[in-house]
């Protein structure tokens, strides 16, 4: 079908104010010859949408450009579903940020004109992919609260639940416990362990298939067809689901390390859990119990986190010595009293008990007492100097280790294996395979190329966290949510609060996939990378970058697409160094074009600015809004990530005579804010090869320069681009530009 | 750093709690308390340190301690506590322990700290007044009213003048041992004694420091009233028993009212009133931010104001001739003044003695005058920024 295209430009908003309208229509049905345009005084109203909604369904046109605000704004009123939509941001890339009236801001508007016209010419509407089978069962790992309370949140909704518990029966840590913390407001009284209720409806269940006992084997396939194979006494069985929780919780760190607190000197020094154990058993056995928090936490030597249960548990077992004994007391000495959310309520009512007493501390020295008590040496309290408490038994508040946690000194083992393996092959390794031998922590046993388990994160501390600002529950591999204690240590509240969060991620990841679009971040995008494979030199680059293990290879190495897994963000894209890697509304080609489309006079500097959509995108609309002056040289052009940046579009660009680029993505490193995870990262390592490319043209490299920022550097961002385009100023000007 | 083992007595954490220190516990110790108290001095300050001593039980921190008696209860601590901790109140109550642990007679503490024990407490001055009334005294005398006819000045001597006798020797040993207590736990073992007491009583004088409450800027012209009034009727009272018991001359009180001695009482009379009654009004008008006090505030609050009230109208029902209602109420301004006397150790007003020796005390003992490192750091905070501020904004407008 012949694309006819409908360009709308609206003079709101300071628009009119700051070009000619008149010019600019010009520009798009002289010079870029679309079949229509036309102007409004505000587009985004009723009558300025009816224009566009009369032309299409008068078949006039089939695909629109609205010329307006960014595309960050008003997506509710331009939404035009079923027709091929662009946006040009005349608003905050031209209106709001520059000189109104001067040629340089016409000749800026004209070339978002000539760059939105060129980009929907290049850009078709997908066809969604979609799975041929799809199970819509949610597979849940442990069976503590987190994994029941997630399988009951997945099969009320009306799924399927497949709930695999390690140990013989359900329940957890919660089981263990003498009494919970309250669980509703005024959050003041203990209360009896609920987890036998949860047991009870999980087991009459009909959506729920429990498999206690049980490990998982191996899990293969793609989210919406996961493969999975679960393991126990009776053999291996098959299974099949379409997104996973992982919630195998947590277990205490060990005490034995914990020789500075004076553990295992005596048997009145125990931990939280053995404390809960007494309790239980109806016997504390103590009149002056004193509570060490942070007992080996936020610790270097140990975990150097806070476990943010510790101080609860705590207060909980002082009501346990309390009510135990109307003269017993409970000395608490902690760093910082850290109790999350509601509970500084149930704080505040323990606080009250005349006999829990708390101070500020460190503990110098756990010492017998002459007396046989425990003698306990506290510095920087409010009491004074050092003070010497003496009690009859002390509690070692002892925080949460994942069990997603690789035991220390683990990864430097694998690590030398690897070197040898990479030196025994010549330059080949395969890092998997050292992985795959070593089973940690043998909880998903994913069949990726990427290796068995979750990448961990150097500052998630072994948990399976994935990005603690933007993505709760998402891990780097699509499908997998991790909930509970095993992805951020939490109190029982918060793990179930997690657990319905992950199963709801898990449902929309399932019907997402059934739909044939993406999930987060672009849950709303229908299109997929499709290789050109007669192109393909099967160089692996693609496989090696893609963030999500996306992209696996056939025996003969070529790459291909298990396309569930992948999450649109165009890693690939970027990698491919033949670009024979596009989507159907972007591609090397498309943007290529669209550079060529611009206006480049002999005259005059012109730069392009690659902006990642996510992150300093909305920076720029930010700076926009508080009018920031920005040079009016600069052509904002939007990536998905910056991981989208291939070499052969600074090619092009420069090559056209455009002075330089600059490229603003986020900062990287292993906490990262990017959304696909390294993509900035990785544009940086392709400018590695910078020199080479722009050597070939006999350019300078210093033309091309990668920023970092954050969403909240916008006000940072007017210094960055102004510095830059100072040093372009100094340089001559681009020698291409008079061919 | 040096050892010190502490122990925790809950019993102390409960008797604080019952004796209007009930918000004891609720502390996490911030110390917005200490910072925003005027009158703690800057390098010894209160009441965070005790807050803390007392939800631990510390009583041992308490014996000779002087900082809770510095406090003035202008309540500025509780006004800003994040935690509705009350500190004003908790200092308090645990005034009123010390109170209690140093004043003999400890079956007196209990009837006066105990508001179950109210009716007692007003019955054992009622049947003492009672009993002298009845065998020296006439219960309804006939003709003019005359006081003296209900109750001869000399029966009001016999049972007054001991009671204030006993009243002034307890407080003295309690404020005795109370100073052998702070001599010894601060190590100090001597000092300029009448240099020290002289300081401190021109500084109570002159009421300064209620000058620096914030939230409660009256409680400087609530107590100014009544602590003079107070002044003025002690000195009215010697004047007249000079007269009587010295020149056995006829009391000064007949010579009428234009006499300087009957307008110093008159005047005592309703400024004591006044004193009182602005009291307890900032006390319930401010209730939410700065407490609403304890039973041994009020206590005392009611006793003076009784005495105050009781006072004025015998007197106004004296001079109208109404005996049938002056002489009751005269009955129950003797009573309450033995009451006040009698109780003068182990009430709230026994702070006159012990505030007076702790200020006593900090001169005494020298932590009055501040380091200079203290004073140099103070003045820093307290003038150098915005002097520098006000220099930069007045260079910026020239």
């Amino acid at each position: 079908m012949e694309k006819k295209i409908g360009v709308y430009i609206c003079k709101g908003c300071s628009i009119a104010d700051t070009v000619d309208i008149a010019k600019l229509e010009e520009c798009a049905t002289k010079e870029m010859k679309v079949p229509v345009c036309r102007s409004h005084d505000a587009m985004c109203s009723p009558e300025g949408l009816n224009l566009i909604k009369n032309d299409l369904a008068g078949e006039e046109i089939n695909a629109v450009l609205v010329a307006a605000c960014s595309p960050r704004a008003k997506t509710k009123e331009f939404k035009f579903p079923g027709v091929l939509l662009e946006r040009a941001n005349l608003r905050e890339f031209v209106a709001w940020t520059q000189e109104p009236n001067t040629e340089d801001t016409q000749a800026l508007a004209e070339d978002y004109i000539r760059i939105g016209v060129t980009k929907t010419i290049h850009a078709e509407l997908p066809d969604p992919f979609k799975l041929e089978e799809l199970d819509k069962s949610v597979l849940v790992i442990g069976g503590g609260v987190t994994g029941m309370t997630s399988a009951l949140g997945a099969a009320d909704a009306g799924y399927n639940v497949l709930l695999v518990e390690k140990n013989e029966a359900l329940g957890g840590w919660a089981k263990k416990l003498h009494r919970q913390l309250p669980q509703s407001y005024p959050f003041e009284a203990l209360e009896k362990v609920g987890i036998e209720a949860t047991i009870a409806k999980v087991d009459a269940h009909d959506k729920i298939k429990v498999f206690t006992s049980s490990e998982i084997e191996k899990i293969a396939g793609v989210p919406g067809m996961y493969d999975v194979t679960i393991k126990n006494a009776a053999g291996s069985q098959q299974a099949k689901a379409g997104s996973v929780v992982l919630a195998a919780g947590w277990k205490p760190y060990d005490a034995d390390k914990l020789t500075h607190l004076g553990y295992g000197t005596s048997d009145k020094i125990i931990t939280n859990i053995q404390m809960e154990e007494r309790a239980k058993s109806g016997n504390i056995g103590a009149k002056k119990v004193a509570f060490i928090q942070c007992a080996g936490s936020r610790d270097a030597n140990h975990l150097p986190y806070c476990s943010s249960m510790c101080c609860l548990t705590s207060l909980k077992q002082a009501a346990y010595v309390r009510e135990s004994n109307p003269d017993a007391m409970a000395y608490i000495i902690y760093r910082d009293m850290r109790t999350p959310g509601q509970y500084e309520l149930f704080y505040k009512k323990m606080q009250d008990d005349p006999g829990v007493m708390l101070t500020k501390g460190d503990v110098v020295e756990v010492r017998e007492a002459a007396n046989g008590n425990v003698e306990i040496v506290i510095k920087d309290t409010f009491l004074g100097e050092h003070i010497v408490l003496e009690a009859d038994l002390v509690v070692l508040a002892t925080g949460m280790v994942p069990n997603t946690k690789v035991e220390d000194g683990k990864v430097a083992q694998w690590k030398e294996k690897f070197d040898e393996a990479l030196k025994a092959s010549g330059g080949k390794p395969d890092p998997n395979a050292v992985i795959e031998q070593e089973k940690v922590p043998n909880l998903l046993n994913l069949e990726y190329k990427q290796g068995p388990e979750l990448p961990g994160l150097e500052e998630a501390y072994g948990f399976a966290d994935s990005n603690y600002i933007c993505f709760q529950y998402e891990t780097q591999r699509t499908g997998i949510y991790a909930a509970g204690s095993i992805r951020q240590p939490m109190h029982m509240l918060g793990s179930m609060e997690d657990a319905m969060g992950a199963s709801l991620k898990a449902i929309q990841c399932i019907e997402a996939t059934a739909e044939g679009h993406g999930v987060h971040p672009r849950a709303w995008d229908y299109t997929y990378p499709v290789v050109n494979l007669q192109k393909c030199t099967s160089c692996k680059r693609c496989t090696e970058e893609c963030p999500f293990g996306a992209i696996e290879e056939d025996a003969k190495g070529t790459p291909f697409h298990k396309m569930s897994r992948c999450r649109r963000c165009g890693t690939c894209l970027g990698s491919c160094p033949e670009r024979v890697i596009s989507f159907s509304d972007f591609s090397i080609h498309q943007m290529s074009s669209m550079f060529k489309a611009m206006d480049v006079p002999d005259e005059g500097l012109r730069i392009i600015a690659l902006v990642c959509e996510n992150d300093a995108y909305p920076a720029l609309d930010a700076a926009a809004f508080k009018r920031e002056k920005i040079s009016s040289a600069i052509r904002f052009i939007p990536v998905r990530c910056l991981g989208n940046l291939n070499l052969a579009w600074i090619a092009d660009a420069l090559s056209r005579g455009i002075d330089g680029m600059i490229l603003l993505g986020c900062k990287f490193g292993e906490n990262y804010q990017c959304h696909f995870v390294k993509g900035s990262l990785l544009a940086n390592e392709r400018l590695g090869k910078l020199q080479e490319t722009l050597g070939r043209l006999m350019l300078e490299p210093e033309r091309v320069r990668l920023e970092q920022l954050s969403i909240q550097d916008y006000d940072k961002l007017p210094t960055i681009l102004a510095d830059y385009i100072e040093e372009m100023e100094e340089m001559e000007p681009n020698p291409f530009k008079e061919f | 750093m040096a050892e010190q083992v502490i122990k925790p007595d809950l019993d102390f954490v409960k008797g604080v709690m019952a004796s209007g220190g009930e918000s004891l516990k609720k502390c996490y110790q911030c110390a917005t308390c200490s910072v925003v108290c005027n009158v703690t001095p800057d390098d010894h300050p209160f009441p965070r340190k005790e807050m803390v001593w007392a939800q631990w039980g510390l009583k041992e921190k308490f014996v000779g301690n002087p900082d809770v008696w510095l406090c003035h209860q202008c309540n500025d601590c509780t006004a800003y506590c994040p935690r509705g901790a009350q500190p004003g109140e908790v200092l308090g109550a645990i005034r009123k322990q010390g109170i209690k642990e140093y004043a003999a007679v400890s079956f007196l503490s209990d009837l006066v700290g105990d508001k179950s024990k109210v009716a007692l407490l007003f019955a054992i001055p009622a049947i003492l007044v009672a009993l002298v009334i009845s065998m020296a005294g006439n219960w309804a005398p006939e003709g003019d009213v005359i006081f003296s006819k209900f109750m001869p000045i000399i029966t009001i001597q016999m049972l007054f003048t001991p009671a204030l006798l006993f009243g002034v020797v307890v407080a003295f040993l309690g404020v005795k041992k109370f100073w052998t207590d702070m001599k010894q736990a601060n190590g100090v073992s001597s000092g300029d004694l009448k240099g020290s007491i002289i300081a401190a009583l021109t500084e109570i004088v002159s009421h300064k420091k209620f000058q620096t409450c914030d939230v409660s800027k009256d409680r400087y012209i609530s107590h100014g009233l009544v602590f003079f009034s107070f002044v003025a009727l002690f000195i009215t009272t010697a004047i007249g028993a000079v007269y009587i018991d010295v020149l056995h001359m006829e009391s000064p009180f007949y010579l009428g009212y234009g006499t300087p001695v009957k307008i110093l009482g008159n005047a005592g009379a309703i400024a004591i009133i006044a004193g009182v009654v602005l009291m307890m009004s900032n006390r319930l008008k401010n209730e939410a931010t700065l407490g609403k006090g304890s039973y041994f505030d009020w206590m005392l609050l009611s006793l003076i104001l009784t005495i105050g009230l009781s006072g004025l109208l015998a007197e106004l029902t004296r001079v109208a001739g109404i005996g049938t209602m002056a002489y009751p109420i005269y009955f129950i301004h003797l009573v309450s003044v033995l009451a006040l006397f009698l109780y003068l150790p182990y009430s709230k007003l026994a702070h006159m003695f012990y505030r007076t020796a702790a200020i006593s005390f900090i001169k005494y003992s020298g932590r009055d005058s501040q380091s200079p490192e203290v004073a140099a750091a103070v003045s820093a905070v307290a003038t150098g920024e915005p002097a520098e501020e006000e220099q930069t904004k007045t260079e910026q407008s020239s």
